[in-house]
């Protein structure tokens, strides 16, 4: 079964050290937010606008989502290429783990445009 | 997979939260309705333990709790007990 066609990097290695990375830069942007949270409880409209339409956190926000992507990408084709084998669900398995990956991809475009169409649409 | 819809749910929030005034206005109305509270609550919930059982994979990364089965297993306990306790105060955070 042909699976390496359809993961991020073609490589395992390649996943891995993406998977770590997009992980290391959520993770600060979680830690990032919640901080912010917690510092700013009534917090208004204006403040958060102005936060968020400023280039270092647009940036900052950019990443995070490239990294969303990344990481959803790398983790569902883990799934799939796991479950969605001949040997568990028989011989159309192939078939229908491309129309799930085909799909997550297209889905996951679909966050990237839209949180950029969001953050530069402030 | 609840994961990767519920960024859709945290995009729109993002999106309605910096539309414009109005929306944000609209959003912080909405986050009052039960329905809305338990999906949040779910999708948050889900994430927070995600990121606990990552962030423990990334202290392995630096060889910290690698030397044994027993520690393997003990610490994939205490992240799912970190968890319910951060899921309990994402409860009461909400609510």
């Amino acid at each position: 079964m042909v699976t390496t066609v359809t993961s991020l990097g073609r490589s395992g290695l390649s996943d891995w050290m993406i998977q770590r990375v997009s992980a290391w830069v959520m993770t600060s942007y979680l830690v990032f937010i919640i901080g912010y949270f917690f510092a700013n409880p009534n917090l208004d409209y204006a403040q958060w606008a102005e936060l968020n339409s400023s280039l270092p956190m647009r940036m900052f926000s950019l990443v995070t989502i490239l990294s969303i992507a990344a990481h959803a990408w790398i983790g569902i084709w883990c799934v799939l290429t796991d479950y969605i084998t001949v040997r568990l669900i028989g011989p159309k398995a192939t078939a229908i783990r491309i129309i799930f990956q085909l799909g997550m991809i297209a889905v996951t475009s679909l966050y990237v445009v839209w949180a950029i169409d969001i953050l530069w649409g402030i | 997979m609840i994961l990767f819809f519920a960024v859709a749910i945290f995009l729109w929030m993002l999106e309605s939260s910096l539309a414009s005034e109005a929306s944000f206005n609209q959003l912080a109305e909405s986050l009052s309705n039960p329905v809305c509270q338990f999906i949040i609550w779910g999708s948050l919930a889900a994430l927070a333990y995600h990121a606990i059982a990552g962030i423990r994979h990334l202290v392995m990364d630096f060889g910290f709790g690698e030397d044994s089965f027993e520690s393997g297993r003990n610490s994939a306990w205490a992240a799912v007990v970190v968890a319910i306790v951060v899921i309990a105060l994402i409860t009461w955070w909400i609510l």
